[in-house]
C-alpha cells in the first residue's frame, strides 16, 4: 500500500532533521541538490528551466515524485533569467541567448579593470552599503539603470518596476512550490534563506577575485572594514529568509575564500573573523547553516571546528570526506562526497561502490546526508542518480 | 529586524548610516511630513515595511542573482 504523502513527509522531515543534528535517524537521508539534472529528467532544456521558473518547479516536482528523496531544493536552478533580464543584469550568460539552449547559465566575471566596484570606492561602500548598491553598483551591472546624476530613461524606470514585481512574484511562488512538494510527493524543502560571506561578496560581485587579491596587499584595512560593514546586512538577509519553524538550514554558498585562492593568513585575518560571528548569531537565533563548501576547504577545518556543536551542516565537494569526518564529524552533520564526474561518466556499479565507501566511512553513527559532491547538472546520468538513490535506500538503514 | 550586538559592534553599525532592512530612515522621512495628526506609529510602520521591500530587492540582486 502506498503511504499517505503527509505521513511520508513527516517521516522524511524527521529523518532529515535528525541527521542534521548529527544524530542517527532510521535511514540515511537523501537530499540531492539537483539543478539542470531536473530538466534532463523531465524533458526540458536548460533554457526552459532557467527562463521559465514554473517549468523549473514542475521538473523538480517530477523528480521528487519519481525518486525516493527525502529533501530537495524547490528550484536549484535558482537564477531565474527572466528576472535578470527584466533588471537588465549584464553578468549572466543566458541559455538560448548567450550560450546554447541546453547549457546551464554562466556567471561572467568582468576583467579586473572593469570590476563593478573601483578600488578607490571602499569608503563609499563602507559608509553606506545599501546606498552604494543602489547608486553605484546597480547602474554598473544593469544595462537599463541610469547612473546617478545622469538623465533617467524609460528603460531605467521599467527595470525597477519589472524587477521588483518579478522578484516578489518569484519568491512568493516558492511557498506554493514547497506546499506542492509536500502534498504531491511528501518531499521536504531542503533549505530556506541565503547567506554568503562578506569576503566572497567582495570577490564575486564587487571587486572581482583579481581586484580583491590585489586589495589584500595594497589596502588590507579597507578590505577588512568593508567586510565588517557587510556583516549585519548579510546576517539580516539570511535571517529574513530563514525557516520560521527552524527545521531546515540557511544555505551558505562558499566560493573563493579558501586556500589556495587566498593564503592561510588572509583567511585568518579577513574571511573567518567576518563570517564566524554571523554564523554564531544565526545559531543563537535557533537556525542551522548549511556550509556548501564548493571546492576543497579542508585547510580550514580547524577554524570551522570552533563553531558551536550542531550549528552547521557541512557539505563536502572536492575535499576528502573521510578527513572531514575525522576532523569535525563529532560536532557536525556531513553531506555529499559522491563525485559528480563519477555520476556523469562512471558506471552504476562504480557509483554504488563509492556510496558504500562513503556510508561505511562517515555514516556509521548517523549525521550523514547522501548527496553528490556539487550541484547536479544535466551531465549527470539518470541511471547513476537512480543507482545512488536506490543503493542508499537499501544499504543506508540503521 | 534587530541585529544581535556582536555583529553590530564588530561592524560599527551602531554609528553607521546604513541600517539593515532600511534604505531611507524614518526620521529622514518624518522631516518631510511635518506634524502627523493621525496615528504616527502606523505611518512609521508602513513606511518601514515598504522600505524593507526595497532593501530586500537590492540585497537579493547582489546575493541571489
Amino acid at each position: 500500500m502506498v503511504k499517505d504523502t503527509e505521513q511520508l513527509y513527516i517521516e522524511r522531515l524527521s529523518r532529515y532533521t535528525t541527521a542534521m543534528h548529527n544524530e542517527k535517524p532510521d535511514k540515511i537521508p537523501i537530499r540531492p541538490f539537483v539543478a539542470e539534472f531536473t530538466a534532463k529528467y523531465a524533458g526540458y532544456t536548460c533554457q526552459d528551466v532557467t527562463h521559465d521558473y514554473q517549468k523549473a518547479f514542475a521538473a523538480v516536482r517530477k523528480c521528487a515524485a519519481d525518486f525516493d528523496w527525502d529533501a530537495v531544493v524547490g528550484n536549484m536552478v535558482y537564477v531565474w533569467t527572466g528576472l535578470t533580464q527584466a533588471i537588465g543584469l549584464k553578468y549572466y550568460g543566458v541559455p538560448g541567448i548567450d550560450v546554447p539552449a541546453d547549457t546551464g547559465f554562466q556567471y561572467r566575471e568582468p576583467p579586473e579593470e572593469a570590476a563593478f566596484m573601483k578600488p578607490e570606492e571602499y569608503d563609499q561602500l563602507i559608509e553606506d552599503p545599501t546606498g552604494f548598491l543602489f547608486n553605484v553598483w546597480l547602474p554598473r551591472v544593469s544595462a537599463d539603470v541610469s547612473e546617478m546624476e545622469q538623465p533617467t530613461s524609460y528603460r531605467n524606470n521599467l527595470s525597477f518596476l519589472k524587477g521588483g514585481m518579478a522578484m516578489l512574484s518569484y519568491f512568493n511562488s516558492f511557498g506554493q512550490q514547497n506546499a506542492l512538494l509536500r502534498s504531491e510527493s511528501g518531499t521536504v524543502s531542503a533549505i530556506a534563506g541565503i547567506l554568503k560571506a562578506p569576503f566572497d561578496i567582495l570577490a564575486d560581485k564587487l571587486r572581482g577575485y583579481l581586484g580583491l587579491v590585489t586589495d589584500l596587499l595594497e589596502r588590507p584595512e579597507k578590505v577588512l572594514t568593508a567586510c565588517e560593514a557587510l556583516m549585519p546586512h548579510l546576517l539580516h538577509i539570511a535571517l529574513s529568509g530563514a525557516d520560521p519553524d527552524k527545521n531546515v538550514p540557511i544555505g551558505f554558498w562558499m566560493h573563493r575564500g579558501c586556500v589556495p585562492f587566498i593564503s592561510h593568513e588572509h583567511f585568518d585575518k579577513f574571511y573567518w573573523p567576518t563570517l564566524k560571528p554571523v554564523i554564531e548569531e544565526i545559531w543563537a537565533r535557533g537556525h542551522q547553516v548549511l556550509f556548501y563548501a564548493e571546492g576543497d576547504w579542508n585547510a580550514h577545518l580547524k577554524s570551522f571546528a570552533e563553531l558551536p556543536e550542531k550549528s552547521i551542516v557541512y557539505h563536502v565537494d572536492k575535499a576528502d570526506i573521510f578527513e572531514v569526518h575525522k576532523a569535525i564529524g563529532r560536532k557536525f552533520c556531513i553531506s555529499g562526497g559522491i563525485d559528480n564526474a563519477l555520476l556523469s561518466y562512471g558506471t552504476a556499479d562504480e557509483v554504488r561502490e563509492r556510496c558504500k565507501k562513503v556510508i561505511d566511512g562517515v555514516a556509521g553513527d548517523g549525521g550523514y546526508i547522501m548527496d553528490a559532491s556539487a550541484i547536479i547538472q544535466n551531465d549527470a546520468s539518470i541511471e547513476n542518480i537512480r543507482a545512488m538513490t536506490e543503493f542508499t535506500r537499501e544499504y543506508g538503514v540503521y | 529586524m534587530e541585529c544581535i550586538d556582536g555583529v553590530n559592534r564588530m561592524s560599527k553599525q551602531e554609528e553607521a548610516k546604513s541600517q539593515p532592512g532600511i534604505c531611507i530612515q524614518w526620521e529622514e522621512k518624518l522631516k518631510e511630513l511635518g506634524e502627523i495628526s493621525g496615528d504616527k506609529e502606523l505611518v512609521r510602520k508602513i513606511w518601514e515595511d515598504n522600505e524593507a521591500l526595497a532593501y530586500m530587492y537590492i540585497w537579493h540582486c547582489l546575493l541571489s542573482f
